[in-house]
């Protein structure tokens, strides 16, 4: 006669409030033990209606709030919307606007990486000492966006049309020095990181993502690559100039935490090969198009998408011909990621709960708009 | 030098001789024990209060940034400023608490990490009790946290606590048998159970030398002993904030701050004495060397805090079950073997050496083969 | 070898713990912070102490940097520029500005110009919206403040422009 042990279960609130959930974000957990049977994760707790601001606001108005999506990459999100309006309204941007577009948009790709390393091992325990590492190198490259266009944080520099302004004296050799550290870094990280046995022993094989349920869910970005998935959206729909440029899709077989931070660290190498491409064609010539203060784009609607550091971020906007837009829709990267995460938390323990929110890598800003 | 070596002892004979003078002979023993117990106190707090400057100090250095500079020249009243904020706060005892073992649990913490300075010499003559069962006592005091972990745990009516307190009592005491099992491998190589005697037993080397990889097993014992990084999970930070002691706040989290730090500064001492010869060394008086090893092996202890995430606590039992314990059985067994066939001091050396590289090295290579490796696993 | 990788990274965190005595921003022993000039921005090193002690060393701002807003005087006349036409108000995305102005055509003259600084994202349309070049954005960053004084007029934002030594809007973007 087997007698089975009887556990009581116990329902745990990760509460909004906590050090370690990358912003206002509640996950009810219902443990056994150390074991999650089940997770219920809560959000909206950051919903500011960016959607419905922006439809009352017109086409230009509206660059800075799409900064405030996913304020840790703002210069992506701008860029994602300018793709989306020029294919509505049929601008084409010069080619140094497009080539000065992906020099930041690859710089803002290296920054969030940095960050999500960083933030990745200090859910794991390592007392903040690579995200201070990381955040050392992210303020050279803030000074970059400041002295471009005027505010670290929320650029407001990518405009439908082109750019805001050209770049200033100096700063292209300034940013080939900038890339030529932040190779070094890259190696200094990996030396530090890579091959620490404790954080092996953490991130190997724990939330593992097979291919199949990732598709299914629609991730995309550094999560779909790291379960063997070669799909980026620079090489499925090639926006601006990113066929002029040689570089990988990096991906990895196994889909575990150790995998997305691997392939983090690679795309980064990628980032940075791109940059110096970038750095050394960048053409003359004007950086906007003539674009009225008060676009009045045809009717008809468009979904524009570009691959933002997080993943595959699109603005679906319909027009009806007047100068706001009708309908501002966004298809969040974080928000779809986020999705997976109850299938693959089940059976882990606590502990690694957090570590897996933070290889998944959101910001609430995204996820709640 | 001699001098200053003996300065503490011999205040303490005039301090005697004048009080026998006009007090019956029993009443001096016992004054001068509690005028011994109160020293001791007295400088560990004060080493309590430099070490929590000092942590966050390295800590910063580590991490390319300066720590606290505001409060006072370089920020040395920062601990004072800490100590009067604890005082002043508000002591809350939530709703679901358990009264009084909410109440007992920092007293019981806290007390046993003071009792053990009784017997860790600090000096040639300057001890406060020289026992001859020493390494005993100490390691019988390391289990009764435990109980004031469990106790706070239960104690305070909180989840998270409970989980921190689960967590801790298993890491605690599945890392005292390893950490008995290497500490009773320098008691045979020494021959003796008072920690005194093992100061005076490593002449000409100390035995980390003789005994490497009992001085590793002891180090990450210790380090897991007081929940510090890598080994701080029950009071994970980043998961269940703070763990045991989140329903604590004022004089009684400051207990278990103080209990913390002391247990560091305790386990770095029993290092030093044990393996890297006490207070043993040429020129500068005993006690000042003392303080020099302990503060090394605590700057080691932040060291490893910066730099490590931490292990989960599951692999944290495997770790010390199936690896460190066979280890230390092993090299138990070595260690009793060469010291029975009484060799003559060079080759015993070499043996001793011989062994602990045949251990270790069979060990690491085993953990080699069962860690996952960096590489498509 | 196992324990290959722990080593390697407790030799990065010593490492930068020991150069942070050698490199970045170095303080005159035994004062704790240099004053009298704006910070240097170092070079991407990598190493070195990387703290500055706010308030006594600030950096200067890059010259596109976006604070506050400010009204511009006409260097010859002394008056501001601004003839309240109104372009920033409809070009702010948020309702920040107000234009205060009376007469109509030729004769319109500003009264006063109203200024939400506690609903400012300080994103620049409205400045790029003028097309007589009066008003720019200054550096002043350090705006908190104790009273409950959100919105500022015209003589605070004039007095912000006196203080900056700007004459030409859109100086930085040339």
């Amino acid at each position: 006669m087997a007698v089975a042990l009887k556990t009581q279960e116990i329902v745990l609130n990760m509460g909004p409030q906590h050090p370690s959930t990358h912003g206002v974000f509640r996950m009810v957990l219902t443990l056994e033990g150390e074991t999650i049977v089940d997770l219920k994760p809560v959000y909206g707790y950051l919903h500011r209606g960016i959607e419905k601001l922006s439809e009352g606001r017109s086409y230009l108005q509206a660059v800075p709030i799409t900064d405030r999506l996913d304020y840790m990459c703002a210069m992506t999100n701008e860029f994602a919307y300018a793709v989306a309006v020029e294919k509505l309204a049929g601008i084409k941007p010069p080619e140094r606007a497009e080539y000065i577009r992906v020099i930041m948009a690859e710089f803002t790709r290296i920054l969030n990486h940095m960050m999500a390393i960083g933030f990745l091992f200090n859910d794991l325990g390592a007392y903040f000492t690579p995200v201070l590492y990381a955040f050392r190198a992210r303020e050279h490259i803030l000074d970059l966006f400041e002295w471009a266009s005027g505010s670290r944080m929320m650029p407001n520099y990518i405009r439908p049309g082109g750019v805001a302004g050209d770049l200033p004296e100096g700063f292209i050799p300034q940013a080939k020095k900038l890339v030529a550290h932040l190779w070094k870094f890259a190696d200094e990280l990996d030396t530090f990181l890579s091959e620490n046995e404790i954080f092996l022993q953490r991130a190997r094989g724990v939330g593992v993502l097979p291919p199949e349920v990732a598709i299914a869910y629609g991730v995309t970005g550094p999560v779909l690559r790291a379960s063997g998935v070669k799909y980026d959206v620079r090489r499925a729909e090639p926006y601006s100039v990113y066929d002029r440029f040689d570089f990988e899709i990096p991906t990895l077989p196994n889909g575990d935490v150790y995998d997305r931070y691997m392939l983090r660290l690679l795309e980064w190498k990628q980032s940075l090969r791109i940059l110096e491409q970038a750095l050394d064609q960048i053409p003359d010539g004007p950086v906007s198009e003539k674009v009225p203060r008060r676009l009045r784009p045809p009717k008809g609607e468009v979904y524009g998408r570009i691959e933002a550091p997080k993943g595959e971020l699109g603005f679906y906007l319909v027009s009806d011909g007047s100068d706001k837009p009708y309908r501002f829709k966004i298809r969040p990267t974080s928000f779809v990621n986020l999705g997976v995460l109850r299938e693959i938390t089940i059976g882990h323990k606590v502990a690694d709960v957090v570590i897996i929110l933070g290889s998944i890598d959101i910001t609430m800003g995204e996820v709640d708009r | 030098m001699t001098d200053l070596e003996n300065i503490l002892p011999y205040l303490g004979e005039l301090i005697a001789r004048w009080l026998r003078g006009f007090l019956p002979s029993w009443l001096v023993d016992m004054i001068m024990m509690a005028i011994v117990g109160l020293l001791i106190i007295l400088l560990m707090v004060i080493v309590v209060m430099a070490l929590t400057l000092l942590e966050r100090k390295i800590l910063g250095r580590l991490q390319d940034r300066l720590g606290p500079n505001r409060v006072g020249p370089y920020g040395l009243i920062q601990p004072v400023a800490d100590v009067l904020k604890l005082l002043i706060k508000e002591d809350i005892i939530p709703e679901k608490a358990d009264r009084l073992l909410h109440f007992l649990a920092p007293v019981i913490i806290v007390v046993p990490a003071f009792m053990v300075w009784a017997v860790i010499p600090f000096g040639k003559k300057l001890v406060a009790a020289d026992l001859n069962i020493a390494v005993l006592y100490v390691i019988a005091l390391g289990s009764v946290t435990s109980i004031a972990i469990l106790m706070a745990g239960w104690g305070s009516g909180n989840k998270y606590a409970l989980l921190g307190g689960f967590r801790a009592v298993a890491q605690l005491f599945s890392y005292e048998v390893p950490m008995a099992l290497a500490i009773l491998s320098v008691v045979i190589a020494a021959g003796s159970m008072s920690l005194q005697k093992i100061v005076e037993a490593q002449s000409p080397l100390p035995f980390v030398l003789l005994q490497p990889v009992a001085f590793l097993i002891y180090f990450i014992c210790g380090v897991a002993e007081t929940n510090r990084s890598p080994f701080d999970l029950p009071e994970a930070e980043s998961e269940i904030i703070a763990g045991y002691h989140i329903e604590y706040s004022g004089v009684k989290w400051a207990m278990f701050f103080l209990a913390e730090y002391i247990n560091t500064f305790a386990v770095s001492a029993m290092v030093v004495t044990l393996f890297l010869g006490g207070w043993k060394g040429p020129i500068l008086p005993s006690y000042l060397w003392f303080f020099i090893k302990v503060a090394i092996v605590v700057y080691v202890f932040f060291w490893l805090r910066a730099t490590f995430p931490r292990l989960r606590i599951d692999q944290l039992l495997n770790f010390s079950w199936k690896f460190l314990v066979p280890l230390a059985m092993a090299n138990l067994l070595v260690t009793g073997l060469v010291t029975k066939l009484g060799l003559v001091y060079g080759i015993k050396v070499t043996a001793y050496w011989v062994g602990n590289i045949l251990v270790g090295g069979l060990g690491l290579y085993l953990l080699g083969r069962f860690t996952p490796k960096k590489a498509l696993a | 070898m196992f324990g290959l990788g722990l080593l390697k990274g407790l030799y990065t965190t010593i490492k930068h713990g020991i150069m942070t005595y050698f490199k970045g921003y170095k303080h005159p022993f035994p004062k704790r912070y240099f004053t009298g000039r704006p910070a240097p921005r170092l070079e991407p090193e990598g190493v070195g102490l990387f703290t500055l002690q706010y308030p006594e060393e600030k950096y200067s701002m890059f010259p596109r940097f976006r604070g506050a807003l400010m009204h511009l005087r006409d260097p010859q006349t002394g008056q501001p520029k601004c003839v309240a036409c109104g372009a920033c108000a409809l070009a702010c995305p948020h309702g920040v500005i107000e234009v205060v102005a009376e007469g109509k055509g030729k004769e319109r003259k500003l009264v006063d110009y109203l200024y939400n600084l506690g609903r400012c994202v300080f994103c620049r349309l409205c400045v790029e919206a003028c097309p007589y070049g009066a008003i720019e954005m200054s550096h002043e960053y350090e705006l908190a403040t104790y009273e409950n004084k959100m919105v500022l007029h015209l003589e605070d934002l004039l007095k912000i422009g006196d203080r900056s030594n700007v004459t030409e809007s859109g100086w930085a973007w040339k």
